[in-house]
């Protein structure tokens, strides 16, 4: 059966779009899709950018973009299909467009660029107060607004709890939703992002510690010759990256300024190096006299636990060598890099490249010391 | 649905962490734990029901099948991968996957790339 033709490339782009409510486009908008670029980082928003070939007479001109298809605050779902398992790549809305018009035929395009759902959240301010809320039911309480364009909570209770005290401070919001939250997140060394999926118009909102445990994915191979799937691997070590934040705290009643204790960050950031970097760099956190003691004791583990990755990395992979979809925010393993970089690494963010043959990926991985902790990696 | 977790719980419901890759037709399934009589735990893939089969011809398409033809043959042909030719068989519902190829002439629903089988029911934690 060698005759038979081996599918039509096993990566299929799927593209859904349609207000609040979005439907698969039309045959013609999908084969004018020139190319498609999506970034997905960890603790930041998302984007996209769409180019579609724009003839004179087809249907994205003639009727699609004066009719309003590809107007600002449409919804857009990407969705990719490797080896026959689909994958949503991307949620989010159309905020912006461009039309180059070309003399030459065929060089007319339609760019649309545009931002995860997460741009909801950042539309309005808005004053609000949540008397007796801990930070964590403050998140769900803003999260529940956007149930109707299938964002999913998923918020996990702070690392140090922080009893909210009526009578001695109210919480206030005066920032946009997303401002809010993320200023909660990191004030208590958590991220807050969107995860797209698991089917088309869903998406789940992560309030809570970067997953930096549980299986890796597939293994990053380089310079391992006919088993590399890494076209080019880039570390980068930079030793005054981590600081000792401290901080000290006033007790109310005595009036006695305390230092508050270095607090171990391996709860909130599993290690993933063997040789931990030390902190050359020592700062000291403004206005945490102030504030209550467990609130002074939770920004001083978040920001000992931000400032730890020290060594980062950035690459590409063709995923159609790899095999797999590399996924953002999650672990993953290297290999073939020396004894000094290989082992695991979290995953910060990943840019998918789809054109008509290929889809790239660049990526940035990070971690917090040197050298691998196990011997072994997932291949 | 919209619940807190507590904080321990953020490190264990990993994505990725399910024994079964996303490729698999497992992937969904649930987990269950047996306990034995003297305690122990036994962890076991509970039984995967077929998805509901669409009423609408939509999401498949026609397949006229030849002599010498295996599921895995299809697989490979229409999703570049030999491994997905559960999904030809899910689609189609028959006892045994080999009954799909058995006779030339016989019509096979292959679904379309993109169309996600376990439906709007299938969200796992993450």
């Amino acid at each position: 059966m060698a005759e038979l033709p081996v599918g039509r490339g096993p990566v299929h782009i799927t593209l859904h779009m349609g207000p609040k409510l979005a439907k698969p486009v039309p045959a013609e908008v999908a084969e004018a899709l020139l190319s498609a670029q999506i970034t997905a980082t960890a603790g930041e928003r998302s984007g996209f950018q769409l180019a579609f070939d724009l003839t004179k007479n087809g249907l994205i001109s003639r009727t699609l973009l004066p009719e309003g298809f590809f107007d600002p605050k449409t919804r857009l779902i990407v969705t990719v299909t490797v080896r026959g398992t689909p994958e949503v790549l991307f949620d989010g809305l159309v905020v912006r467009q461009e039309v180059g018009a070309s003399n030459q035929p065929g060089h007319s395009t339609l760019t649309v660029t545009g931002e995860d759902l997460s741009l909801l959240m950042d539309l309005e301010e808005r004053t609000d107060r949540y008397p007796n809320l801990p930070p964590s039911q403050r998140v769900l309480a803003i999260l529940r607004r956007y149930s109707d364009y299938g964002i999913r909570p998923d918020v996990y209770t702070e690392k140090v709890s922080q009893p909210p005290h009526q009578d001695l401070r109210v919480h206030y919001q005066t920032s946009t939703d997303l401002q809010y939250i993320n200023e909660l997140a990191r004030a208590n060394g958590y991220t807050f992002y969107l995860e797209p999926g698991p089917n088309p118009g869903q998406s789940s909102a992560r309030w809570g510690p970067e997953v930096r445990l549980g299986i890796r994915q597939h293994a990053l191979n380089v310079n391992m010759d006919a088993n590399s799937t890494v076209d080019q691997l880039t570390f980068a070590y930079d030793g005054t990256a981590r600081e000792e934040p401290q901080a000290r705290w006033q007790d109310p009643g005595t009036r006695q300024s305390t230092l508050l204790p270095q607090p171990p960050i391996s709860p909130l950031r599993p290690p993933l190096g063997k040789r931990p970097t030390p902190a050359l760099k020592r700062r000291t956190l403004s206005g945490t006299a102030k504030h209550q003691r467990e609130q002074a004791e939770a920004e001083l583990l978040a920001r000992a636990a931000v400032s730890a990755d020290v060594v980062s990395g950035s690459g590409s992979l063709d995923v159609n060598r790899h095999g797999y979809i590399l996924q953002p925010r999650q672990l993953v393993g290297v290999r073939g890099s020396g004894r000094t970089y290989d082992g695991d690494y979290f995953v910060k963010s990943v840019t998918h490249i789809l054109r008509p043959g290929s889809f790239q990926q660049n990526f940035t991985l990070s971690r917090e010391g040197l050298e691998a902790r196990s011997a072994y990696v997932r291949p | 649905m919209a619940e807190i977790e507590p904080y321990e719980n953020a490190l264990d419901a990993i994505p990725g962490a399910h024994p079964y890759p996303r490729t698999s037709r497992y992937h969904d399934a649930e987990i269950g734990v047996h306990r034995l009589p003297d305690g122990t735990e036994v962890r076991y893939t509970k039984r995967r029901l077929l998805p509901p089969l669409e009423e609408t011809g939509d999401a498949t398409h026609t397949h006229t099948v030849r002599t010498g033809e295996r599921p895995d043959l299809l697989g490979q042909r229409y999703f570049g991968d030999p491994g997905q030719w559960w999904q030809i068989a899910d689609a189609n519902p028959v006892l045994d996957p080999r009954e799909l190829t058995d006779e030339p002439g016989r019509e096979v629903g292959v679904p379309l790339a993109g169309h996600f089988p376990q439906g709007p029911q299938g969200v796992r934690r993450g």
